[in-house]
């Protein structure tokens, strides 16, 4: 639902990169998305999409995105399991209390930019 | 073809807004909270019996947001706190940036809590930090009992979940208990207040913890 705010967010942290870096063009767009970050991979694509065909140096760049699996560690058996629709259950020892490893992630990884060649 | 590493949230503006938000109030000794739920599962409601509950107790300013209209800022207002309003003009959620531009215009002076009433959504507000020191989901029970389920990302990021609308229990198909096993599954730390804002039942109990909280700079 919130897809189109996380993109904007994206396509103003990249053209500031962009700036930066004095790129002429930015290539691809490499992202880490959790699984429980509740963002939905094809709508974030989708509002990229659209944004970034406003958006001069950012047009056609292709959005890459790494998902990472919601994983929990069992404060009492110490095993670290995978995470199931958020229950927070360890399989071992049944046990409730677990801190969540990954999962939450929502960060721009790295950018592959064509640079000005005049600049060079 | 060049690569540039980045390795930043992508909320690290509202991130460092809300830090920002955290401190100040945290140095003014002021408590914040963000509260949220679907449309119409009575935060406004629930805010103003709270306030009238904890007035003479503790000062409270409320900053309300809402897609459109300033109707649950005047009811605020009714009920005894500094308010002030944001109309987000369509945005689903409220951001950091919103919460301190709003801070500008509230008279932080007399406040001890700071209640922030974010828009209604079970989704969207679950990703923006404000800057609160503690969030609050509420649902009610004429909503079905199957939101922790559908939305367990907001249940995971809240700490308390308030169940509202007890007085229309023996009108829904309602299961009490599976609410609490669903919420308590994804978030086994979750404090659970069960009320009614119509008939004032277990508002005591929340009150109690909430002054307590505010208190516990
Ligand atoms: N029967 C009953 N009705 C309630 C209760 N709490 C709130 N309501 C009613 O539910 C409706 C919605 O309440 P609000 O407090 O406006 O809900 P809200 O969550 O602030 O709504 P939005 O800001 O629009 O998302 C109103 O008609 C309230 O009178 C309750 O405990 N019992
Ligand atoms: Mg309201
Ligand atoms: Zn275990």
């Amino acid at each position: 639902m919130h897809e189109l705010a996380i993109a904007q967010s994206i396509v103003e942290a990249v053209e500031a990169k962009a700036v930066e870096c004095n790129a002429a063009r930015v290539k691809s767009v490499r992202l880490k998305v959790g699984e429980a970050s509740g963002i939905v991979g094809d709508s974030l694509a989708f509002s990229f999409e659209m944004l970034t065909s406003m958006a001069p140096v950012l047009t056609g760049a292709h959005l890459l995105i790494d998902s990472v699996p919601h994983r929990a560690l069992c404060r009492r058996c110490d095993s670290e399991f995978a995470v199931v629709n958020y229950v927070a259950l360890c399989p071992t020892c049944q046990e409730w209390s677990s801190e969540v490893v990954s999962g939450t992630e929502l960060q721009i990884m790295e950018l592959e930019i064509e640079r000005n060649d005049n600049h060079a | 073809m060049p690569k540039v590493t980045l390795a930043q949230n992508i909320l690290a503006v509202n991130e460092h807004v809300a830090q920002e938000i955290r401190q100040s109030l945290s140095a003014r000794g002021i408590r914040a909270l963000n509260i949220m739920s679907s449309p119409g599962a009575g935060k406004t409601t629930l805010l103003e019996r709270t306030i009238e509950r904890l007035r003479g107790r503790l000062g409270i300013g409320v900053i309300e947001g809402d897609v459109e209209t300033s109707a649950d800022a005047e009811r605020i207002e009714a009920a005894g706190a500094e308010t002030v309003q944001i109309n987000t003009q369509g945005t689903c959620h409220l951001e950091a940036h919103m919460i301190r531009d709003a801070l500008a215009q509230i008279d932080l002076a007399h406040v001890d809590l700071l209640v922030i009433e974010n828009v209604g959504n079970l989704v969207c507000p679950a990703a923006w930090d404000l800057g609160e020191d503690l969030r609050v989901v509420v649902v009610s029970t004429t909503e079905g009992d199957d939101k922790p389920a559908k939305y367990p990302q907001m249940f995971a990021i809240s700490q308390v979940m308030i169940v509202n609308k007890l007085d229309l229990l023996p009108y829904v198909n309602y299961d009490l208990q599976k609410v609490r096993r669903q919420a308590l599954s994804i978030n086994p730390n979750l404090h659970i207040f069960e009320v009614s804002c119509q008939t004032g039942e277990g508002l005591e109990a929340w009150c109690d913890w909430l002054g307590t909280f505010a208190r516990g700079v």
